[in-house]
């Protein structure tokens, strides 16, 4: 399982990337990312969604193998071993979403992973048992060792991939966004652990907890569009320009300057349309969102802003019941409760999504998405997918083309298309903006204020906050599985700054 | 009869793997095994030659059963062609049979028969998985039938052989009650041999691979070749299970290849839910109600086989629903 390096030099990285890209067609994932990690490293990986993070950590760990490029491993040139092979060279890796054998138990899963035993061995080798428990022992899990891994609680089983990792006794340790989900307390834990790990084992992590990782990582590399950014220690990354530009999306100012159509609202701020009230929602017991409430009213944006993991995707995959709200947790759709009522029937009530990642039948041309959804006959307005075209003239040419002949901008034009045919009274936008353009986000952001000025209530959750800025007439921020702020954005426009100190590292975590 | 396999002892004292199911007694499953065993080295003094010649066609069908588990409960492949294996065992032991009749022989001859043909398309075979898996052992063995059909001695009639001998020495098994006790000893050995195999580090990463195939690969293991071998495992089984039927009803043709003897041991494995003791009493249940309860009901053995499908399919399995990322919405 070890392959020396033929330089003992101390000075040689474990692990260089040269160059290395990863491109999907066109699309380049990670593109020419160089990257040196010494042995005892702690380094860490940031970007917004799609900067081509976790694809860099499956490059690494062999699972894809890089378009361009050369990775060198302990002197060896493993651009083109197999993932096994990497493994056996002490490359251990955790997923993003635990990757457990749910039926075997914790002590079992961490037995799977250690090396050196036979596989015809009828009985467990002693000594592997005793590396299993170490590895548990390790994470602190061994009170659960004999419970079945489906049966531990969600940050046990993240831990108890860490355990399994560390049981191949690697030398280098990939961690996939090992905080997510994790609550506060769950994460402090998960950060002594990682730091009490032994020096001759270097960690790459990728995650979005920037607390986390500025506890944790001695350097921080920023990807952005699968573009190498920047490298440096957490307090460099924190105060470089660049970083807050790409982290948030944009400058605070480069957007065209925010125009007053939004404000020029020909709906009086009425009866909210959509109420929310103490929604709770959770993964496998780690509660995502706590004590949601909101309104959001007819002819008005209401934006919802956070750090990635802040939980604004499961708010609006709760609201438009695709994920189950928590008890006590009440939704009113034009004053009627629809909290009891599936996803079909809420749509039917007058929600409209789009999806984050934009979701579209693969195989469907842009006029067969727009004739499927229509709106239900009990609903009073009515939309024809020509009237909803009459909004996209790019898409009206393109009406026989299907999803992966369209650009990006025009895939996110058809999801709201599509959102738009069933004439919602509430459009839940989950991140428009996510891997557009500037000007395709600019044209967005026209749509969304012109829909909002004829009376539909939007609810946008969204990372690119100058996008925020510029179309809500109000702002809630999401931190920590609670609403933290919701202010009118009137009064942010003047002090942007205010809201960028709550999105990036909060001056009380930095360690 | 095949209680053995229950996992367990010496399970509570170290903390190795199968530790599973404490609330049940230990002495329960030993008792009920005994009880079963005592049953079924009885039943030739308690029923008539019918019934016996079906207790040893179930008992084939539960070879070939394990034979589905290994891939369908381990490595979570559902296979829909382990008949083929099956036929190419029986014809393996046909043709042994031109020599000696000795049926240890033929079962030895049968199991690397099953093997060897599992070796080769197995290659194709464990390139897919979920119903890909499905498709392609379905595609292969109707190839087998197919090929049975044209090239296999006797053609689409088949090939009779004479009565099996147990041991050197005997005389040729005639009476049915003595051809079930072959049978029956045949498969408690294969059933210590699965036991041993479903206790290996082997079966471990297969259920590993199940869960998570990308996992066990990160641990420094081919999930390709590991799963290779179970393919060549249970098509040796399935080959054991041929020899067993041809010492059962003396007789091979094509129709042994069919489809629905795949159909049939792939519901006893997804009845047994995972586990070795379930696919063999799924296995004896549904040939007893195919051929048993069917000849009650005047000839509707197909319909009843029918509705037992239909009902395994809405049952509450409990133990499946642990295994829901297993089957068959896997992806790679």
């Amino acid at each position: 399982m070890t392959t020396p390096s033929p330089h003992p030099n101390t000075n040689s990285p474990l692990l260089r990337l040269e160059g290395v890209s990863r491109s999907y067609g066109v699309r380049h994932a990670v593109d020419e990312v160089s990257l040196d990690l010494h042995a005892g490293a702690r380094h860490a990986i940031i970007g917004p969604n799609g900067a081509g993070k976790s694809t860099l950590l499956h490059l690494i760990a062999g699972t894809l193998r890089p378009t361009a490029g050369r990775i060198r491993y302990a002197g060896h040139d493993i651009r083109r071993w197999p993932p096994h092979r990497r493994a056996r060279a002490g490359i251990a890796r955790t997923w993003q979403h635990p990757a457990l054998t749910r039926p075997l138990t914790a002590a079992q899963n961490v037995l799977l992973a250690v090396p050196g035993q036979r596989l015809a061995a009828l009985r467990t080798d002693p000594r592997a048992v005793a590396a299993a428990y170490q590895a548990l022992t390790q994470v602190g899990l061994t009170d659960h060792a004999d419970l079945p891994a489906a049966r531990l609680a969600y940050g046990d089983q993240r831990r108890l991939e860490i355990a399994v990792a560390l049981a191949g006794r690697p030398r280098l340790l990939l961690l996939d966004e090992p905080s997510a989900g994790l609550t506060t307390g769950e994460i402090t834990g998960l950060t002594q652990l990682i730091r009490a790990l032994p020096a001759d084992i270097s960690v790459l992590l990728v995650d979005h907890n920037l607390d986390m990782v500025a506890a944790v990582a001695d350097t921080v590399t920023v990807l952005h569009h699968g573009r190498h950014i920047t490298t440096g220690t957490p307090t460099d990354i924190r105060d470089h320009p660049d970083v807050r530009r790409v982290y948030l999306g944009a400058t605070p100012t480069s957007p065209p300057a925010p125009t007053n159509a939004a404000s020029a609202c020909p709906h009086p701020t009425g009866a909210p349309v959509l109420r929310v009230r103490d929604l709770r929602a959770g993964y496998t017991g780690a509660a995502v969102l706590t004590d949601i409430t909101l309104d959001v009213r007819a002819g008005r944006v209401t934006a919802v802003v956070g750090r990635n993991g802040a939980g604004k995707t499961t708010l609006i995959n709760t609201i438009a019941g695709l994920h189950p709200a928590g008890p006590g947790s009440d939704i009113h759709l034009h004053g009627r409760s629809v909290a009891g009522l599936d996803t079909r029937a809420r749509a039917r009530a007058g929600l409209g999504l789009v999806p984050q990642g934009r979701r579209l039948f693969a195989g469907l041309t842009v006029d067969e998405h727009l004739a499927l959804p229509t709106p239900h006959p009990t609903r009073a307005r009515t939309v024809t997918p020509r009237q909803v075209l009459d909004l996209f003239p790019a898409l009206a040419e393109r009406r026989h083309h299907r999803p992966d002949q369209l650009s990006g901008g025009e895939q996110q034009m058809l999801a709201l298309a599509r959102a738009l045919v069933a004439a919602p009274d509430v459009l839940l936008l989950d991140e428009p903006s996510e891997g557009l353009a500037p000007a395709v986000i600019s044209h967005l952001a026209a749509i969304i204020t012109s829909l909002a000025n004829r009376g539909t209530a939007v609810l946008l959750a969204e990372q690119n906050l100058p996008l925020a800025l510029h179309v809500a007439h109000d702002i809630a921020v999401l931190d920590r599985a609670r609403i933290a702020r919701h202010v009118a954005t009137a009064d942010l426009r003047d002090c942007p700054d205010q809201l960028h100190d709550l999105l990036t590292i909060p001056a009380t975590a930095t360690a | 009869m095949t209680t053995t396999l229950t996992p367990s002892p010496g399970a509570a004292t170290t903390p190795t793997p199968n530790s599973r199911r404490r609330s049940i007694p230990v002495w329960l499953p030993a008792v009920a095994g005994a009880v079963a065993l005592a049953g079924a080295v009885g039943l030739p003094w308690l029923v008539n030659g019918y019934v016996i010649s079906l207790a040893a066609t179930g008992l084939v069908m539960a070879v070939l059963a394990m034979s589905a588990q290994v891939l369908v409960g381990l490595a979570g492949l559902p296979p829909l062609g382990q008949a083929a294996y099956l036929a190419v065992g029986a014809y393996t032991a046909a043709t042994i049979a031109t020599v000696t009749s000795l049926g240890p022989i033929q079962l030895l001859a049968a199991t690397a028969g099953g093997a060897v043909a599992a070796a080769v398309t197995g290659l194709l075979a464990v390139r897919a998985r979920g119903t890909t898996f499905l498709m392609v052992t379905f595609g292969l063995g109707e190839l087998v039938h197919a090929a049975a059909n044209a090239w296999a001695p006797g053609g689409s009639e088949g090939v009779h052989t004479p009565p099996v001998i147990a041991l050197p020495g005997l005389p040729a098994m005639v009476r049915p009650g003595w051809v079930y006790l072959y049978v029956l000893a045949c498969t408690l050995l294969i059933g210590v041999a699965v036991a041993l195999l479903v206790r290996s580090r082997f079966a471990l990463l297969l259920r590993g691979i199940a869960a998570h195939e990308p996992r066990v690969q990160a641990t420094g293991h081919h999930p390709g070749r590991l799963l290779l071998a179970a393919y060549v495992l249970a098509g040796g089984i399935a080959g054991a299970a041929g020899a067993l039927s041809i010492a059962v009803t003396r007789y091979v043709s094509p129709a042994d290849a069919a489809m629905g003897i795949s159909a049939l041991a792939l519901a006893a494995a997804l009845i047994g839910s995972g586990s070795m003791t379930g696919a063999c009493a799924g296995a004896i249940l549904l040939v007893a109600a195919r051929d048993w309860a069917g000849g009650l009901l005047a000839g509707h053995g197909t319909t009843l086989l029918g509705l037992c499908f239909l009902l395994l399919a809405y049952l509450p399995r409990h133990r499946l629903a642990d295994l829901t990322c297993r089957f068959p919405w896997r992806r790679p």
